[in-house]
Parts: structure tokens; sequence; C-alpha cells
């Protein structure tokens, strides 16, 4: 049975979903960013890393919630096309992996201002790195597949 | 003549090298969304932050005077990139609506800081001492924010408009 999903039925609905997926991605990476810079002694030195957890931790909740969604949504429009997009397993993994960190490893090396966080901040910032270069292999994979009408 | 020097920027080897490289293009465009995210989210805290809506319990001049070099550094970065994006199809570019719309935008953000960079920028320390943000940096914090998300989402406009025909050098799919 073809069921039609609403999110076709607009050429401007698929565009503007990602603009929406792009600023909650700004917001969730740039506040744990800002964290981590603070880890690397990079910016915000007057502030210690618990405080700057603290502050940031809806923000950064609420941009991983808007990310997630407007990602679901994203996905849903062709999920055959991202199944078979090898670059959308791996950003999957990349994406799985940098929430359990950031919300094990990370955090507990953010609560206890460790002097030593240098580390925790560069895997996390990879993480989040390889996250982003997995959504834009996306799409040129898609190019090389045409696998758009299965 | 922007299109004679369109035409001669994509020729250069670099640029033809960039173009035909494969994975370094997409490379380029990771690491640009990379920079958009961590130092794009940075500017967007800062304007929150004078509009008191994140981060409330940091003094306002902690967040605007301590994120300014992280952010310049990261505004460099992200503007090269985007030149090596936009050398590699600068044809194709010049026509394209949203890149205009995002040259707009980005010189806007420029008039922007010129007009703001002392009146409210520089005064931060001022605002938590009078315990307030007065509405001039309000205002800027909120066309900040506007304007910041207008240049993403007008990039991301870019890739649907579909080059061209007859245009003399493209991306070719690896």
């Amino acid at each position: 049975m073809q069921i039609e999903n609403p999110l076709n039925a607009s050429p401007l609905a698929f565009p503007i979903l990602e603009c929406i997926h792009i600023v909650g991605f700004a917001v969730s990476i740039g506040t744990i960013a800002i964290v981590d810079f603070r880890l690397l002694g990079l910016g915000m030195r007057r502030e210690t890393p618990s405080q700057l957890g603290k502050d940031t931790f809806f923000w950064t909740l609420g941009g991983l919630i808007v990310m997630l969604f407007s990602g679901l949504m994203l996905f849903s429009s062709d999920p055959d096309n991202y199944y078979l997009n090898y670059a959308f397993d791996l950003k999957m993994f990349f994406f799985v992996s940098a929430i359990v960190f950031n919300y094990t490893v990370h955090r507990k090396a953010v609560e206890s201002d460790t002097p030593n966080g240098k580390a925790v901040a560069c895997i996390s910032l990879a993480l989040w790195a390889c996250v982003v270069f997995g959504g834009i292999f996306i799409g040129f994979l898609n190019s090389t597949l045409d696998i758009h009408h299965i | 003549m922007l299109l004679s020097f369109a035409l001669w920027i994509q020729a250069t080897d670099f640029f033809t090298y960039l173009r035909g490289s494969g994975y370094v293009y997409p490379c380029i465009l990771s690491m640009h969304m990379v920079t958009l995210a961590v130092f794009g989210g940075m500017i967007l805290m800062t304007d929150l932050r004078m509009l008191g809506w994140a981060m409330r319990s940091r003094p306002v001049a902690d967040v605007v005077d301590q994120l300014r070099v992280t952010k310049r550094w990261g505004l460099v970065l992200m503007v090269t990139l985007g030149a090596l994006l936009a050398g590699c199809k600068a044809e194709e570019y010049y026509y394209n609506i949203f890149f205009r719309l995002k040259l707009i935008l980005l010189a806007l953000i420029i008039v922007h800081w010129l007009v703001f960079r002392r009146a409210v920028y520089a005064r931060a320390a001022e605002m938590d001492r009078a315990g307030q943000v007065p509405g001039n940096a309000k205002l800027a914090a909120a066309l900040s924010l506007l304007l910041w998300a207008g240049v993403a989402c007008m990039g991301r406009g870019i890739g649907y408009v579909d080059p061209p025909f007859g245009i003399h050098a493209q991306l070719w799919p690896f």
C-alpha cells in the first residue's frame, strides 16, 4: 500500500526542514563547543566548566531535540535512500556515540571541573565533527547512488 | 567584470584541481559546516545572552568579551573555507540567487558590526553594572540572530538551484 508522506507534497518542506535542522545543530553543537573550548582553555576562562555546563544544559538539550526531530522528518521523506546510503549509517553511528559520550564521560569531566579535560574536549569535538561530515556525505553519495525510484 | 573574474578564478589550476578532487571538495564543505556549528552556535548564544534568554547566571560581559577572539578566528576559518567552495563553482554561483542573497546578508552583517560594535558590544560591562540590557543592545542581538540564521539558510538554498545551461565548469560526483 502506498502512503503519501505529506512532506513530499511540497517542494519547500524538505529545504525548510533542513534549515531548522541546521539551526538546531548550531545551537546544540555550539553550546557543547563553548564548554569544550573552556576545557581546552581557549575561551570563557572566567567561568568554570561546570558553571558553563549548567548554563548551557537546556539549550544543548533543546538544540538536540530540534535536530533529532527535524532529522527524523527529513529521513521519513525517503527512508530507502538513507537506508542504502552508508554515509547515513556512519552518521548514525557517530551520532549515537556523540550523544552517549556527551551525557556520560563528557558530563562527568565537566561537572568535576577536572584540569585534565582536554582529551575529553577533543574527543567530543571530533565526534560531533564526524556527525556533520556524515551529514554532508549523505548528499554527495546520493548523487552517485541514483536509487530515487525503487 | 564580475563574471570574467568568476570565470578566471574557477579556471586557475588550484580551483580546477579542487573541483575535480572527489573527496576533497565535500571535506571542505563538511569543515565549513563544522565551523558553522561551532562558531555560529557561539554567535547565537552571545545574542541569546544579550536578549536575556540564555546563560543568565553569567554576566553579559563574560559571554561577549570572552568569546570574541574565539569567534573571530572561527569566522576567518569559516570564510576561508567558504571562499574555497565558492571558487570551485564561481561561474555557477555568479548566477545563483541564493548565493547573491547570502552575500547581501553578509554585507548587512558588516554594516551591523560597524553600527553596533562601539554602541553595544564594547559596553557589555556597563550593562552588567546597570543591571539591565538597553533596547538598542537587544535590537542588535535580535538582528544578529536573524542575519546569521538567514546566512545559514541561504547557504543551504545555494545547492537547490540547478546550474544554468552551457556553463563552463561543473562539479563531478565521485
